[in-house]
């Protein structure tokens, strides 16, 4: 059991929040939508797992870097 | 009475001088992962290609009666190969002797690495690992002379005038710090392996006694820092990779810049139409898409070698062929930023736009460019120089040009995505102007806006009635781009513009007016 934090790349805004905390998530689903710059940038799972914490809800700013989910990979 | 006796003298000393750092140096080096500087060439070059320069040089020791008491040999070693049967100068420091901190015969070959190059006119590779100068070393005896002669050339002027005349690479596979670090930096392509290499500056001891922090070399300057720093490329996954990847990069690029950048027979269908580019843009203008994908069904199968990715992300710089004519690919990535030019993404643009024209590669730029960077940071990161010197390096580039209007192409900052005669083709996705409509109608309205009953309304309306008149017809019809085409066609067409470049290229040598600096 690894915990996984997911950090966004850009500095933006949360859009959409697609999953909720406990849901079994595949590589590459789509976590959390971000938008910046006029695009819709999503995060996604870097690896199979539980989504053990969503750190950010819509309309959150957040900055290059900062955490804004953890996984917890089997 | 034949030479014999200092014939064997002469085979006795060129093996001396192999042993490097004796057993015991050579197994701390394997201790940590890392190669020996021998096995470093014997890995990058072609089998049984290297030809050493200065198979005798070391520092001796003699007896009273002038007998030979002790031999360690140059801390650098340097020479002639050939990598895929192209001539190659590679050298670098013995890192088994003195930390590869320059011994006297050793600095005399370090030195002569790059006048190596410069003068047999072939590509320079240099496999890095040392810690540069030693308060030891320099010092002069008292009385005796110390210090270079006043008059004397700069000695980093040979380092400068390579980057200008022929291919350079860099590889660390260990610590480099000190003015080796310098030395890395003053590439065409420079690559670390990701567990054994760090690049300092100077390095924790000197960190810690001057500025009072404690940090590891890897804290310092380990991979994790400098893919994002930008002053290595690309991060191997270990020292034979940082030699695959080196192999690639030189086999896009010229032998030196008096000669063409060699075209290659290609096995991939110069006319392949692929399916898959009429839906790779979202008909929704801000959903985002993957223009390496875009860019790897473009160009010749597995052809595609990017550089810096991590490096100001929302630029990518790749070299590739179509067509088996090597090309420097530039495109947007509009996951980052929307492809927004930031200052670290200008300076990497403008680096990979001089090293192209430098060695007269051509340049494919696949443009999705919303504009420079705005807001605080980027305000605060110097932004538009960056973006200027970008814009400045396309206007005056002597390369052939072919530019793909993809997406978005506003602002300033879209004219660094076009040299000079570009060719130019834009796809039906393509939008432009000099403000992305969002943010342009606020400004450019905000009377009628603020003056409507219901602003909000009133401004989508404005935006509206623009979207549809930036209909792409329109393009095509004045001449404003040589052709509006079908995405499935790109790679066709550039195919075909490969061809007719050709006489350009065969004219286009020598060096360039201006000399691309580190």
């Amino acid at each position: 059991m690894a915990r996984v934090q997911i950090e966004s790349e850009v500095t933006g805004n949360v859009w959409k929040v697609e999953v909720a905390a406990g849901d079994a998530v595949q590589e590459g689903d789509v976590l959390i939508i971000l938008e910046s710059m006029k695009m819709e940038i999503p995060v996604e799972a870097p690896e199979a797992g539980k989504v053990a914490e969503l750190l950010v809800a819509p309309e959150d700013s957040v900055e290059e870097d900062q955490v804004v989910a953890v996984i917890e990979t089997a | 009475m034949s030479w014999e006796p200092e014939v064997k003298e002469i085979e006795r000393r060129r093996k001396l001088a192999q042993v490097q750092g004796g057993k015991d140096g050579i197994a701390r080096q394997h201790a940590s992962g890392r190669l020996t500087i021998r096995e470093r060439i014997d890995a990058l070059v072609d089998a049984g290609s290297f030809q050493e320069q200065g198979l005798a040089t070391a520092i001796p020791d003699y007896d009273d009666d002038d007998n030979l008491t002790g031999y360690v040999p140059a801390n650098y070693v340097v020479g002639f190969g050939r990598i895929d049967g192209r001539r190659v100068v590679v050298g670098g420091e013995d890192f088994t002797l003195k930390g590869g901190s320059p011994n006297a015969a050793g600095l005399r070959k370090s030195v002569y690495a790059e006048h190596m190059a410069v003068q047999f006119k072939v590509p320079l590779v240099r496999c890095l690992e040392g810690g540069g100068g030693s308060v030891k070393g320099g010092g002069g005896r008292k009385g005796g002379t110390v210090g270079e002669p006043v008059f004397s050339a700069p000695r980093f002027r040979i380092i400068a005038d390579a980057m200008g005349q022929v291919p350079v690479v860099s590889t660390a596979g260990g610590a480099v710090a000190g003015f080796p670090a310098g030395r890395m930096v003053a590439a065409h392509f420079a690559v670390m392996a990701r567990q054994t290499a760090q690049v300092m500056i100077g390095g924790p001891k000197l960190v810690e006694r001057a500025l009072g922090v404690s940090l590891t070399k890897d804290e310092l300057g380990g991979a994790h820092i400098h893919c994002k720093s930008g002053i290595v490329d690309n991060i191997a996954e270990d020292e034979h990779d940082a030699f695959r990847q080196t192999r690639q990069f030189l086999s896009y690029l010229p032998t030196n810049v008096h000669q063409r950048a060699p075209r290659i027979d290609c096995a991939d269908d110069p006319e392949r139409m692929e399916e898959e580019l009429l839906t790779a843009i979202p008909r929704d203008s801000n959903a985002p898409f993957d223009v390496r994908e875009i860019v790897r069904m473009v160009m010749d199968e597995d052809s595609v070698f990017e550089m810096g990715r991590e490096y100001g992300p929302s630029q990518m710089a790749a070299l590739a062929r179509l067509n088996g004519q090597p090309v420097g690919v530039l495109a947007n990535d509009c996951r980052h930023y929307a492809g927004a030019m930031t200052a670290e993404a200008g300076q990497k643009y403008r680096r990979f736009v001089e090293m192209c024209d430098t060695f007269h590669v051509p340049i494919v730029n696949f443009v999705d460019q919303p504009g420079f960077m705005i807001g605080p940071e980027a305000e605060r990161n110097g932004t538009i120089r960056y973006g200027m010197a970008a814009v400045c390096a396309a206007a005056q580039a002597t390369v052939p040009w072919a530019s793909i209007q993809i997406h978005k192409g506003f602002g300033v900052a879209t004219a660094a995505h076009y040299g000079p005669n570009a060719y130019v083709l834009a796809w039906p996705s393509v939008e432009s102007g000099a403000l992305p409509l969002e943010g342009g109608v606020a400004v450019a309205f905000h009377r009628e806006i603020a003056a409507a009953e219901n602003p909000d309304e009133k401004r989508r309306e404005i935006e509206e009635q623009l979207r549809q008149a930036r209909s792409p017809f329109p393009r095509a019809e004045s001449f404003a781009v040589h052709e509006l085409i079908d995405p499935r066609e790109t790679r066709p067409m550039l195919c075909r513009w490969v061809d007719w470049i050709q006489p350009q290229l065969e004219e286009l040598t020598g060096p360039t007016t201006f000399m691309m600096r580190p």
